[in-house]
């Protein structure tokens, strides 16, 4: 968090320099089966990001030490390109990616039916191609519609979505500006179906009711977001909804 | 990249399909898949385009940084392409250092754009031995259907078509549009069933030969050329696929045309 709290991020009537209400998220635009040499794929442009996932396999897990005897492996990774972001970022693995690309693995693991897949791996692959803000949520939602995609039994769709603070308030789906000059930042990772979650992080400063807000705002937009998942496929294979 | 196993049965399936003239997909010997190129698609890059070659979709993007020019050339800015083939793009494709194949992609697409001189690394010379722009062209396969060749290279001309200098966050001077002034365009032909094809698909290439990447610029000139892989060609078989060359780089140009932004 840059927590540089003086500068202006909310207008005076309460909305937000993009003409977002507090709790009002991002334009979000879902495209199934991007990728067509994947087994699943689909395309979040969430926002001006845009997360591109592609799902290969089950298929034999390799190396051989890797392979579990009584479930399938996930081969997560996440990645942004090079010109995603202002200043370039030299390509290759970081340490925020290795760590985003295990958290999302973590959650995508509890939702996957593993054990359906002894042997096996299914490799999610993620690229973030245009970044604002949130990429790890954006990401973690289009490797979710991805692997329902490939037709992968899942017990849910992971909805994933942050809220933070600025100026004292609090405010659902930040974006770039926000989240350069926010206080706080609350990813989660929601299973709409249950409202369980397989995926939280947080940083910087939130009192207990600011906490309180973020998590329901998050929670609140958790099926709206699904909604459109939903229909991003129903758009791919028909039926309705 | 894992090579995979080469079917015997496609490569037989394959001649063929020359013998009668024909090809897996159902096109003439010289005649490309479907073209879709959307053009800045990436709000972060300086210039961006998004290439679709029947299933082969790339993306290309542009970025500009402040180097301190080489000693022994003050007054140039510099050039840079990488290609990197991440595994999104195909379950051959596998993560780590960038694989031969990938350092091939970049290097053939930064030749044809280099010796073109269609950018002239002068006029990116912000202060002569102090300050330079360096163009870096960043290539990104999605998915990989064969052909990245012409995919990438399409993509990054027209990236660089339609590319900003963002001078003003950098504090020198105002944003203006990168001048080209000229545009290679490369064309590539693939052995299949031992004859050559025009932009050849993934099962094409599994079960082909040599290849042969072109890369002309305005005025039928020659920038680059690379012989790739296994095999041999005559100089008959290299001045079929030159004049094949010749008329699809107009075609393709026109396509190039069409597509500027203001």
């Amino acid at each position: 968090m840059g927590g540089y709290g003086d500068v202006q991020m909310l207008n005076e009537d309460g909305t937000r320099m993009d003409g977002r209400r507090p709790d009002e998220l991002r334009k979000i635009e879902i495209e199934v089966g991007v990728v067509p040499v994947a087994d699943g794929s689909a395309r979040v442009k969430w926002g001006s990001n845009i997360a591109i996932a592609a799902v290969y396999g089950p298929m034999e897990a390799h190396p051989r030490k890797i392979s579990r005897q009584d479930r399938c492996v996930l081969d997560v990774r996440y990645n942004m390109a090079p010109f995603s972001v202002t200043d370039r970022i030299r390509p290759g693995f970081n340490r925020r990616s290795r760590e985003i690309s295990k958290v999302t693995a973590n959650a995508l693991e509890s939702v996957v039916q593993l054990e359906l897949y002894p042997r096996s791996k299914i490799r999610v692959e993620i690229e973030i191609m245009c970044a604002e803000a949130g990429t790890r949520c954006v990401g973690l939602t289009a490797a979710s519609v991805a692997l329902a995609d490939a037709g992968i039994p899942m017990t849910d769709m992971v909805v994933s979505v942050a809220s933070g603070k600025v100026n004292g308030v609090v405010i659902l789906d930040l974006n770039k500006e926000e989240d350069n000059y926010g206080d706080a930042d609350l990813p989660m990772g929601i299973l709409p179906n249950t409202g369980e979650l397989v995926f939280l992080q947080m940083d910087g400063d939130l009192s207990p009711e600011d906490f309180q807000k973020a998590w329901d705002y998050n929670m609140g937009a958790a099926s709206e977001i699904h909604e459109i998942m939903v229909a991003a496929l129903a758009a791919r294979y028909g039926g309705d909804d | 990249m894992s090579i995979p196993l080469v079917p015997g049965l496609l490569r037989a399936h394959l001649s063929e399909l020359a013998e009668r003239d024909e090809r897996v997909d159902g096109r003439g010997r010289l005649e490309g898949r479907p073209l879709e190129v959307e053009v800045n698609p990436i709000e972060r890059a300086e210039g961006s385009a998004r290439v679709r070659m029947g299933d082969t979709i790339v993306y290309a993007g542009v970025k500009f940084q402040i180097m301190t020019p080489y000693s022994d050339r003050p007054d140039q800015g510099g050039l840079m392409t990488s290609a990197e083939i991440r595994p999104i793009a195909g379950r051959n494709w596998e993560p780590g250092p960038p694989s031969e194949e990938s350092i091939e992609l970049g290097r053939v697409v930064d030749r044809g754009i280099r010796e073109s001189g269609c950018i002239d690394v002068n006029k990116l010379c912000i202060l002569p031995g102090e300050k330079a722009w360096q163009v870096i062209i960043d290539l990104h396969a999605i998915s990989d259907d064969g052909n990245l060749f012409d995919a990438f290279a399409l993509a990054a001309i027209v990236a660089l078509r339609n590319a900003t200098l963002p001078a003003e966050r950098f504090d020198v001077g105002e944003d203006e549009r990168l001048e080209l002034s000229c545009t290679p365009i490369m064309c590539s032909y693939h052995k299949v069933g031992g004859r050559f094809v025009y932009d050849a698909n993934g099962e094409e290439e599994l079960g082909g030969d040599e290849r042969i990447h072109i890369t002309l610029g305005d005025d039928g000139h020659v920038h680059s050329l690379q012989k790739g892989l296994r095999g041999a060609f005559t100089s008959e078989e290299f001045n079929d696929i030159m004049g094949a060359a010749r008329a699809r780089r107009e075609e393709l140009m026109q396509l190039v045309e069409s597509l500027e932004q203001d």
